[in-house]
């Protein structure tokens, strides 16, 4: 039983198609990557597996339950977290604190006004953890916003950790960095899968990083899944090729 | 020191403070505190969710209409009026935060400004219940339950309204560092973030103006007793943005410096317009050089936490504003 399921997803704006009748399925434990050129609907489905934006036809199915339509917020206690193409914290709080927020999010005391306290003290060492976990730390005290744009997305990675999701969407999570930071970013991605019951999309413009991480591939052209299959398969199909050289009409 | 210490000192200076008074300050002091109350429970909306609230006046004129509707007619004791008054508020405060909350930014602004000068307007249209233009007057303080009569007296009452103001400051203290309170930091810092994460944000949204209308009925019920009548100018815009000043002023996001600015502008107001008409001019004045120099507030200049308050902050992130969908 997969535990991701798009069923003929499909995304209109105006006279564009964005995502075009898109099926694909994500094993637990699976890693994969979903390429493509720049507008190839990469951005728009991981908003549309979120329920960022509302499908025009097809559904979502997770872990076995239908969630299309479902709200934001919804999506997330059911066990899928995500970051942002453009990194999103909130940043006047310190790190820790941006962690904690994520940790407290999956927690039953997060609406508690009093007597909080226990709630607090158990998201505050769920947030250490993942600070920790993402080598982080010693910025925990730091505010997000002044973090360098390298540690922020980090951070964001710490924050989806955090909400112990079983579903992780990272969107272009080396964009911007230097070819140390991707190392680092790697390995510790690979790190966090290799003892965790944890699924990964991610959305990667650098071919090293998916060839590194990625179990399977998929190649969106136009909104349209052009190709599907393991890193090496994928590059050496002609049509894949083509696509990033522009010919494919 | 720390903020127990600091707590316990102020409400001593608080309590003694009426004996190092002459008789007629007492009167604006008492006015000075509730007012604080007020601006501290608009802080909830302004300073720790960033939800800019034009129409804080429907919170204290609901609360002042309806304890001295309560007093004036039934031979409530005084502590009871209040109390119930403050319920009636936040029960009708629920329908209203709930379409206000639909909207943010202006339009949220907009949709609290329309639902005080709703309140206004029906203050005149239904004459019969609310006095109209009169409002009503001859409010009473009945004696308490076990016969408590102590805040009959104007030194009685001034430490009602302080245990008011204190008991209210220690709970909404105690809110904002709650699990619930650090969400609407986060809400304030983003919004799409914190939904994305998880927190249904409209219901922090929705119970946050509920608080703050709760508290500032709380302000407006202590109101109505005490000048012994409840005006329609309670409920007009223009209370609403004194009471806004008053916050960004104190310092928005603080709980305390808007106390200290809502005390501050009532007592300068009360000293500055015995000496000119011109009084608003010089608040005018004021209030621009804050905006612009000082936009941590009265309460960021004494703690020296420059640029660190919730709107100083913001006006630092607008340039980084996120885009959501792209």
């Amino acid at each position: 039983m997969p535990l991701l399921e798009l069923d003929g997803l499909s995304r209109r704006f105006g006279a564009l198609l964005a995502v075009d009748t898109v099926d694909l399925r994500v094993e637990t434990g699976e890693i994969r990557a979903i390429i493509g050129p720049n507008g190839a609907g990469k951005s728009t489905l991981f908003n549309l597996i979120t329920s960022v934006v509302k499908p025009t036809a097809g559904r979502v199915r997770f872990a076995n339950e239908d969630i299309t339509g479902l709200p934001v917020q919804e999506v997330a206690q059911k066990g899928i977290a995500r970051t942002f193409q453009l990194c999103h914290l909130f940043p006047a709080l310190s790190a820790r604190e941006n962690v904690r927020i994520a940790a407290q999010a999956r927690d039953q005391g997060r609406w508690r006004f009093f007597g909080g306290d226990a709630v607090l003290r158990r998201s505050a060492e769920q947030a250490d953890a993942a600070l920790q976990r993402l080598g982080l730390e010693r910025h925990a005290d730091a505010l997000a916003g002044t973090l360098g744009h390298g540690d922020q997305r980090l951070l964001e990675v710490a924050m989806a950790l955090a909400q112990r999701p079983r579903l992780l969407l990272l969107d272009e999570p080396t964009q911007g960095l230097s070819v140390k930071e991707t190392d680092h970013t790697v390995d510790i991605l690979k790190s966090m899968l290799a003892d965790r019951d944890l699924s990964m999309i991610l959305v990667e413009h650098d071919m090293e990083v998916v060839f590194r991480l990625a179990d399977f591939v998929t190649v969106l052209h136009r909104g349209r899944v052009l190709a599907d299959g393991p890193p090496a398969v994928v590059k050496e199909s002609a049509q894949v090729r083509s696509a990033y050289l522009g010919e494919f009409a | 020191m720390n903020w127990k210490h600091g707590f316990i000192g102020a409400a001593l200076l608080c309590a003694l403070l009426p004996f190092a008074l002459p008789q007629y300050m007492l009167t604006i002091v008492v006015e000075a505190l509730i007012f604080g109350l007020l601006a501290m429970s608009l802080d909830l909306m302004v300073g720790y969710c960033r939800l800019y609230s034009f129409g804080h006046a429907a919170a204290y004129g609901l609360g002042a209409y309806a304890c001295g509707m309560l007093l004036k007619h039934f031979a409530l004791p005084l502590p009871i009026g209040i109390l119930l008054a403050v319920a009636i508020t936040v029960v009708i405060a629920i329908p209203i935060a709930w379409i206000c909350t639909r909207s943010t930014g202006v339009s949220f602004a907009m949709l609290t400004l329309a639902f005080a000068q709703l309140g206004y307007a029906m203050l005149y249209r239904f004459k019969e219940i609310t006095g109209g233009s009169d409002g009503i007057d001859g409010i009473p303080r009945p004696p308490g339950p076990f016969n408590i009569a102590w805040f009959e007296s104007k030194l009685g009452y001034y430490y009602l309204v302080l245990f008011c103001l204190l008991g209210s400051y220690l709970l909404c203290r105690a809110i904002v560092r709650s699990p619930f309170g650090t969400v609407l930091a986060a809400i304030r810092e983003n919004e799409v973030k914190a939904r994305s994460l998880g927190y249904n944000t409209r219901r922090y949204k929705l119970a946050t103006v509920v608080l703050a209308y709760g508290f500032g009925a709380l302000a407006g019920a202590l109101y109505a007793p005490f000048a012994g009548f409840a005006s329609p100018e309670l409920f007009f815009w223009l209370t609403s943005g004194r009471v806004l000043i008053m916050v960004v002023v104190g310092g928005a996001g603080t709980l305390v410096g808007p106390i200290l600015g809502g005390g501050a502008f009532l007592i300068l107001e009360n000293e500055l317009s015995q000496l000119t008409d011109s009084w608003p001019l010089i608040f005018g004045t004021i209030f621009i050089a804050f905006v612009m120099f000082a936009p941590q507030g009265i309460w960021g200049l004494i703690t020296g936490r420059f640029g660190r308050s919730a709107i100083a902050a913001s006006a630092a992130r607008t340039e980084e504003a996120p885009d959501a969908a792209a």
